[in-house]
């Protein structure tokens, strides 16, 4: 029988093939976008994420699923909405062989439903037929084979026990610890540890201790501004913009952290008469359906947005009792300085004013269509405050050229290799400002995190190769002198990984 | 007159037709044709491998001939060189005037 020598261990152990724990990243390896893992221990699989990557369309976008047969997926679970974590699940659900059980959070499967509909609606307009990873009819039907778990709430599948934490981030995302056979799995998805105006902070109790750790590494060994820094900042950044005459542009994922930044305007605004001449716009009518499902999960959000619901609350029954005229809302995302913009059609494009609008990355759309409009005046400023992603025009736009391609909805073919005689292009004269409310963890944050959490393994994902490496090296050498240092891998997409365990924790030495 | 060969992605439920003039598509054209018909982009992010679906035998020569009526699947990888995908060679290159080896053609043929 075969058996593989453990090279790092000081006694001899026979390590059972069994007892290996595989683990492969189909996206999001090396990589930010298309987020997928896949866990095999004890004959278990489980699958983590089913995202699509904002750089690429269509199957192009897809992780390589080709590389794992998914028929053998026993649970797949959802970290959070974003497109880079479940904007593939329909794709799953309907076109491949998987049959496991899904399961994200009630929040999260209450706006991914709205979600992958627009996503559907925003493709159907701007690309053809073929880059259709699914219909809205695909996605419906599958909707109905996904589970809803709450927060801290234990769930046995096949052997295999699930149970979601607050990850902060964005409402509903989890980070989730995962238990096979003795073996405790800690996925964090995308997780930030900073208190903000909506979300609980990500944090895991501490007597649980987990083997393994997977977590993300999106801003590898940087560090963010204090909280109250990067604020003022973006109000001075805000301001600036609209004193000088200017437009301010802000593109952003339709749902998540653009609800933080309206609660930041909308503070500044009520305490500011000054600015409110300069209408602040969201233009996003998914965030609209939304809303109801932000007012429904106030209950899962922090003390500060709990707060802002009761004194609404009591505003509206003193006016009640005073004249029996209700004064609005109880709803703190319902806002009194922020307009919501159904298209723009509808939009007045008459001088200074803030405006949200998806996407975040500018692929196309709305936040597109505005950024060509304004990008050739100097007065007008982009304020980037998510992400950028590799290969998007987020990305792009932050070297500040001097002039931007213009999108086409007809894209000619990319096979003749002339695309580059049919670009248009537009100057750019607009400011670029970068600053970032993206609510992940910075180098600080998930050092002591992965401290806290205390795993002999550590496997790394969702990050730059650049992000990664630099995080990896650094972690290595704050354990070097640790006698019982962890091991820290940043594996590529498809590249498998072989890490041995031993079967229900029980020690297999031999020769001892 | 116009054949076809059955194709899927390898984690794909469904095959598609990919129709084609004659009774044989190279698979040189047979890539090229399933890079554009998926908007796949310029080729340079990926590597791309296709198979026979009952042997699942590689077809690794681009100028093997593969009859109409067959099923074959595709998968589609990470590239080894990353922004240097060996499928960008079918979005702008030229099907390769010789076989890989004569070996290899008396093995497909
Ligand atoms: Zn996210
Ligand atoms: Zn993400």
């Amino acid at each position: 029988m075969a058996t593989k020598r453990k090279a790092d261990a000081s006694v001899d152990e026979v390590i059972d093939p069994s007892d290996m724990l595989s683990f492969i990243c189909l996206g999001g390896g090396s990589e930010v976008g298309r987020s997928c893992h896949i866990i095999q221990y004890k004959g278990k699989t489980v699958m983590l994420d089913a995202g699509v990557h904002p750089a690429y369309e269509g199957i192009s976008s897809l992780p390589f699923y080709d590389d794992f047969d998914l028929s053998t997926v026993d649970i797949l679970l959802v970290s959070h909405f974003h497109l880079d974590h479940a904007g593939s699940l329909p794709y799953v659900l309907t076109k491949t062989n998987f049959r496991g059980r899904v399961f994200m959070t009630h929040p999260t499967k209450a706006i991914y439903k709205w979600l992958m509909s627009d996503s559907v609606r925003v493709s159907n307009t701007t690309s053809e037929q073929t880059t259709q990873l699914f219909s809205e009819t695909d996605h419906l039907t599958s909707f109905s084979q996904i589970s809803a778990i709450d927060y801290y709430q234990t769930l046995h599948h096949s052997s295999i026990a699930i149970t979601p934490y607050p990850a902060g981030h964005v409402l509903g995302a989890a980070m989730f610890l995962i238990e096979i056979a003795g073996l405790k799995i800690l996925f964090t998805g995308d997780y930030s540890r900073e208190d903000d105006r909506h979300l609980v902070s990500a944090s895991l109790p501490k007597h649980i201790k987990p083997d393994i750790l997977i977590t993300e590494s999106t801003y590898g060994t940087a560090s963010h501004m204090p909280r109250m820094e990067k604020e003022a900042r973006f109000i001075s950044l805000v301001t600036s913009i609209l004193d000088r005459g200017g437009r301010v542009l802000m593109p952003v994922f339709a749902l998540g952290r653009a609800q933080e930044l309206l609660l930041i305007l909308e503070e500044y605004w009520e305490a500011h008469e000054k600015y409110r001449q300069y209408p602040i716009y969201y233009a996003s009518s998914l965030a609209r359906r939304c809303m109801a499902v932000y007012q429904t999960y106030i209950h899962a959000m922090n003390d500060n947005i709990k707060s802002l619901f009761r004194s609404k609350m009591a505003a509206i029954g003193e006016a009640a009792g005073k004249d029996g005229q209700a004064v609005g809302g109880t709803n703190p995302f319902e806002m009194r300085w922020v307009r919501s913009l159904k298209s723009l059609d509808r939009f007045d494009d008459v001088g200074g004013c803030v405006m949200l609008a998806a996407p975040g990355m500018m692929q196309n759309g709305v936040s597109r269509e505005l950024l060509e409009r304004w990008c050739p005046d100097s007065k007008n400023g982009v304020i980037l405050t998510g992400y950028s992603v590799e290969g998007t025009l987020a990305k792009s736009i932050l070297n500040e050229p001097t002039e931007i391609q213009a999108f086409k909805k007809e894209h000619t073919s990319r096979r003749s290799g002339r695309e580059e005689a049919d670009r248009v292009m537009i100057p750019r004269r607009c400011s670029i400002d970068e600053l970032s409310f993206a609510a992940h963890v910075d180098y600080g944050q998930n050092s002591s995190f992965i401290e806290e959490v205390g795993a002999k393994v550590i496997i790394l994902v969702h990050g730059e190769t650049n992000a990664m490496n630099r995080l990896k090296s650094a972690l290595l050498s704050k354990y070097h002198d640790r006698k019982d240092k962890p091991r820290i891998y940043n594996p590529k997409n498809c590249e498998e990984l072989f890490i041995p365990f031993k079967g229900e924790k029980i020690a297999n030495v031999v020769g001892k | 007159m116009s054949s076809s060969i059955f194709f899927k992605f390898k984690s794909q439920k469904e095959p598609t037709r990919l129709p084609f003039d004659g009774t044989a598509i190279s698979v040189f054209d047979a890539k090229r044709d399933i890079i554009a018909i998926h908007k796949l982009g310029d080729g340079t992010d990926f590597d791309l491998a296709i198979y026979d679906e009952e042997t699942n035998e590689e077809y690794v020569d681009d100028t093997v001939m593969i009859p109409r009526g067959t099923a074959i699947t595709a998968r589609r990888l990470p590239p080894v060189k990353p922004g240097r995908g060996t499928a960008q060679r079918y979005v702008t290159g030229k099907m390769p005037t010789a076989a890989l080896t004569a070996s290899r053609i008396e093995k497909k043929t």
